[in-house]
């Protein structure tokens, strides 16, 4: 049994509070990825969790047991560093046959385990050259078969593919996720990127300033963030002020700084935000639909300014009208930054769709009100 | 928990010991020169600066000072001027003559000061100026050196060397653009390394003692002969202002760079 | 030297040929600036140790220091067939093999604590290692004479503790002189290793704690070996020196101490008996054998620092 449990863990170096209140259950077998900016405190959460820092407060259970007060040595977890921190004096065989030999386990049998630990990351023919020839890919294998040569009850991951190039973390991330399948071991694994956390968690903790604001599965996390950080760190999003204008049992109609009122459908709870109240309204670009207003216009659905929201099937759509300012290409998607009114907000098309624009076309945006999240100013989401 | 306390506890005491016995003797002598009576023992039962005052009035301790002035001020210029021009060369030079200096600089540090003194001795009664100042002198620089060469193999190597060629390059002969262009930024290396060599010719001792005449003789050579005769609180004076000289030089020296650069040159 | 062409711009083999022009004047530019210091240690370094060689070829010689013009090997032959010679050198390579296995133990541990101490306590360790460095060998020994001798301070406090009945002569005497000799050496040892264990990465002690060795055994495991090539000029500076003792022996020892250390006796060959073919002999001999020690500790040190074998 290897759940693991966090209770208000804290950790302050004199004044500075390096972890405030970080709380959490890991399932046995579970792939938790810990995400979050550089200074959010992720990092020394995990080295915590591996004994290499001593909490200030809180509880750390690996199974049963309470390991808090317990040195790195003595626990049953096993690190991948961020740079690796293979031993340089040493073989590659030798660094992964470590920690088994600090086990007391006999020369021919912990090379011979080592050894097999080597084939399973497809190392295997480097078992003797020195660990500081290899490429970085390479060390990262080697580190990972050390690491998991201990058959550790959890498996620490330190960001360890941020010193790879693109493409190779990219399948090292495809590759630490099968490895996870089959060991069907406890793995925290630490990221400052998004996308790293979603190819590989089972459920991703979010941390801000010393707390774990949110733990969820990636498509909970990304469609229900609880606060405008997560919403704003977790992808590409508008954020748009606005005021509370009127809210009726159906909707909450904001003013915003588009230049035009924008509805949003609540289930009832129209108490959630008061009259007057300034909010600040996310607009991610995948649920911005565009097009050009001559073909909205040959339609007759829109004369000039869009006076009205145009309504469809019951639901509300709000849409504004821009000046297209830059177009840019990335790669598979085009973005492109529209003007509205003071502000302006980004939209993307992939390259696939029809219908390229230019810089000065004008072109409307619109959305369904019920893909808009809503923030308080104090970042909490509100609950429509 | 308990263990991971103990072996704190433990690393501390270690160390701190260690820390103790580095300075300790250092604070006895400087101790037992205020002591009123003349026989040594730490800590003295009077204190007193009756040994200061008859320091000053010891033809042959002053004497011994000007000698250690003389030979530390000798050696700082020698060994200043070959180890910079020689560092610098090695620094523009990618063939081979670097590759046999550094070695041969460096040996004569890790040879025992007494065959050094030996050899010298041999050496100089052949040349025919045993006992003179020039011959400690040399023998210091052969010992210094190695000290400026290496602190200014260290600087030079963290110099950017576009500078010089950008300073070449608008125009300036090569001495007037290492003046310009180098100079004022490795004066604090050659300053550090010039101090050291005066500080390692004034402490030195093996090999003085095999040079030297008694009109020639350095501080060290003075206290030496002083101690094996009796032992009296004036060497403990002598030796207070040997250790201040240090004191003081480090404190600059650390000025000038910091404690932990300085503490890898001397390695 | 003004006026930089652009080598771009002219023809390859004559744009190749001004290179390596440039290059030839840079080099000899180089050697020139090399060239006093080179002539300074031919003259003063390895001129006087072939003129130590060639006199130790000598015969001896009543009224002379040694026979000039003559060859002989007859200093070797008393070098070896005189038992105080032979006694000092198992002395003296007794007293470098003790000092230097205490001083190069208690150098590793402080560098150690140097390398993972910060702020006002690393400069403090700093400050303890480079201001005995920078103090006379005649200060250094002296110094323990107040504190070791039978009426000195260790006494008069393990005395006063009842921790002995009877004052211990560690001055004059053995411990006295090895306690000196690791104290001289000790600042230049710990140095040497500190300069080595800060570059070093201390990821890979956490790495090590974390797959299960304890404090001690990271330690052994993976600092020690890293730090090997500085634990190694640690061993042949105090070796070397602790051979060639001569402050320590000469204050701190006893009579017998006197009588064996290889500086000591050599000294009084030179400059009391006269004999110069034996005293050279003697050095150049006492130095061969230096050397074959520190090659010797050397590839015992590599062979046993790469990988520690308890299992």
């Amino acid at each position: 049994m290897s759940e693991i449990t966090l209770a208000g863990l804290e950790k302050r170096y004199g004044d500075t509070l390096a972890v405030e209140d970080v709380s959490v259950t890991i399932d046995d077998g579970e792939l938790l990825c810990l995400l979050g900016p550089s200074g959010s405190g992720k990092s020394t959460t995990l080295r915590m969790l591996a004994g290499l820092e001593t909490p200030t407060d809180g509880e750390i259970r690996i199974g049963d047991e309470d390991v808090t007060d317990r040195p790195a040595y003595e626990r049953t977890t096993a690190t991948v560093f961020q740079d690796w921190a293979l031993f340089p004096h040493k073989t590659v065989l030798e660094n992964v046959a470590f920690g088994l030999k600090m086990q007391g386990i006999g020369k021919s049998e912990r090379r011979k385990q080592a050894r097999e630990m080597l084939e399973r990351v497809r190392m295997g023919e480097y078992a003797d050259d020195d660990p500081m020839n290899l490429s970085g890919g390479q060390k990262q294998r080697v580190a990972l078969a050390r690491s998991l040569a201990v058959n550790p009850d959890v498996l620490l991951l330190d960001e360890p593919l941020s010193n790879l190039d693109k493409r190779l973390s990219e399948d090292m991330q495809i590759e630490l996720r099968e490895i996870h399948a089959e060991l069907e071991e406890t793995f925290v694994h630490v990221t400052h990127d998004q996308d790293e956390a979603f190819t590989l968690a089972d459920r991703i903790g979010i941390m801000a300033d010393g707390n774990l604001v949110q733990v969820g599965e990636p498509n909970e996390v990304y469609e229900n963030p609880k606060n405008r950080f997560i919403e704003g760190f977790l992808g590409d999003t508008n954020f748009v002020a606005g005021e509370v204008e009127r809210t009726t049992t159906e909707s909450i109609h904001v003013e915003t700084e588009l230049g035009r009122e924008v509805d949003l459908p609540t289930t009832g709870d129209a108490d959630a935000l008061a009259e007057g109240e300034s909010v600040a309204l996310s607009l991610r670009p995948e649920v911005l639909s565009i097009e050009s207003t001559d073909v909205a216009g040959s339609d007759g659905n829109a004369e000039g300014e869009q006076a009205t929201p145009v309504r469809t099937d019951g639901s509300t759509t709000n849409a504004v009208v821009g000046t297209v300012e830059n177009v840019l290409y990335r790669g598979s998607t085009i973005r492109y930054s529209v003007a509205v009114e003071d502000t302006s907000v980004f939209v993307e098309r992939t390259v696939a769709d029809s219908g390229a624009f230019d810089a000065g076309d004008e072109i409307r945006i619109s959305w369904d009100g019920a893909d808009v999240l809503a923030f308080r100013d104090d970042g909490s989401r509100v609950d429509l | 928990m308990h263990r991971e306390r103990l072996e704190n506890a433990l690393f501390r005491t270690g160390y701190l010991a260690i820390l103790t016995f580095m300075l300790l003797p250092l604070a006895v002598v400087v101790v037992t020169s205020f002591a009123e009576s003349g026989n040594l023992a730490f800590p003295p039962e009077n204190y007193s600066l009756v040994h200061y005052r008859a320091f000053f009035e010891e033809m042959r301790w002053l004497s011994a000072f000007d000698n250690s002035l003389l030979v530390g001020v000798g050696t700082t210029i020698t060994a200043t001027t070959l180890g910079v021009t020689a560092a610098f060369g090695h620094e523009i030079d990618d063939g081979r003559a670097g590759q046999v200096l550094a070695p041969l600089v460096l040996i004569p540090l890790l040879i025992p000061p007494i065959i050094l003194g030996i050899s010298m001795r041999v050496y100089f009664v052949r040349a025919g100026f045993e006992a003179s100042y020039l011959s400690i002198i040399l023998a210091h620089t052969l010992w210094a050196t190695p000290l400026v060469y290496f602190v200014m193999r260290s600087v030079f190597s963290r110099f950017d060397w576009q500078l010089l060629d950008a300073a070449k390059d608008l125009g300036a002969g090569p001495i007037r653009s290492f003046v310009y262009a180098v100079l004022p930024n490795v004066k604090h290396g050659i300053f550090v390394g010039a101090l050291l060599a005066f500080i390692i010719s004034l402490q030195e001792f093996v090999m003085a003692l095999f040079l030297s005449s008694r009109s020639t003789e350095t501080i060290p050579v003075v206290a030496w002969t002083e101690i094996r005769q009796s032992l009296d609180p004036m060497v403990s004076v002598v030796s207070t202002f040997l250790i201040i000289i240090s004191l003081i030089a480090i404190v600059i020296a650390t000025i000038a760079t910091n404690l932990d650069w300085l503490s890898k040159q001397l390695s | 030297m003004s006026g930089t062409y652009s080598p771009s711009a002219l023809p390859a083999p004559i744009a190749r040929l001004w290179e390596s022009l440039r290059e030839r004047s840079r080099s000899k530019r180089a050697l020139l600036l090399m060239a006093p210091l080179l002539v300074f240690e031919l003259l003063l370094f390895v001129a006087p140790f072939l003129i130590l060689l060639r006199i130790s070829l000598t015969e001896g010689s009543q009224d002379l220091r040694y026979a000039p013009g003559t060859w002989s090997i007859s200093g070797y032959g008393e070098v070896f067939s005189t038992d105080v010679l032979v006694n000092a050198i198992t002395y003296s390579i007794m007293l470098g093999l003790l000092a230097t296995a205490i001083t190069v133990v208690i150098a590793t541990f402080y560098a150690y604590a140097i390398w993972r101490s910060e702020g006002v306590v690393k400069s403090a360790l700093l400050f303890s290692v480079v201001l005995p460095l920078l103090t006379t060998l005649v200060i250094k020994t002296y110094a323990f004479m107040p504190l070791l001798s039978p009426n000195g301070t260790l006494n008069d406090v393990l005395l006063s503790l009842n921790l002995i009945s009877e004052p211990i002569q560690f001055v004059p005497g053995t411990v006295g002189v090895v306690v000196g000799q690791v104290y001289i050496v000790l600042p230049y040892a710990v140095l040497a290793i500190y300069s080595v264990l800060a570059t070093m990465d201390w990821g890979i002690v956490e790495a090590a704690r974390d797959l299960g060795a304890s404090r001690p055994r990271s330690v052994l495991e993976v600092v020690v070996p890293q730090a090997m090539p500085g634990i190694i000029v640690a061993t042949v500076i105090s070796f070397a020196w602790s051979v060639g003792a001569y402050a320590a022996p000469g204050l701190l020892g006893d009579g017998q101490n006197k009588a064996q250390a290889f500086a000591l006796v050599v000294e009084k060959r030179l400059l009391s008996n006269l004999q110069w073919e034996v005293a050279t002999a003697y050095a150049v001999v006492m130095l061969l054998l230096m050397l074959v020690s520190i090659v010797l500790l050397t590839a015992a040190l590599n062979y046993f620092g790469g990988e520690f074998e308890y299992a």
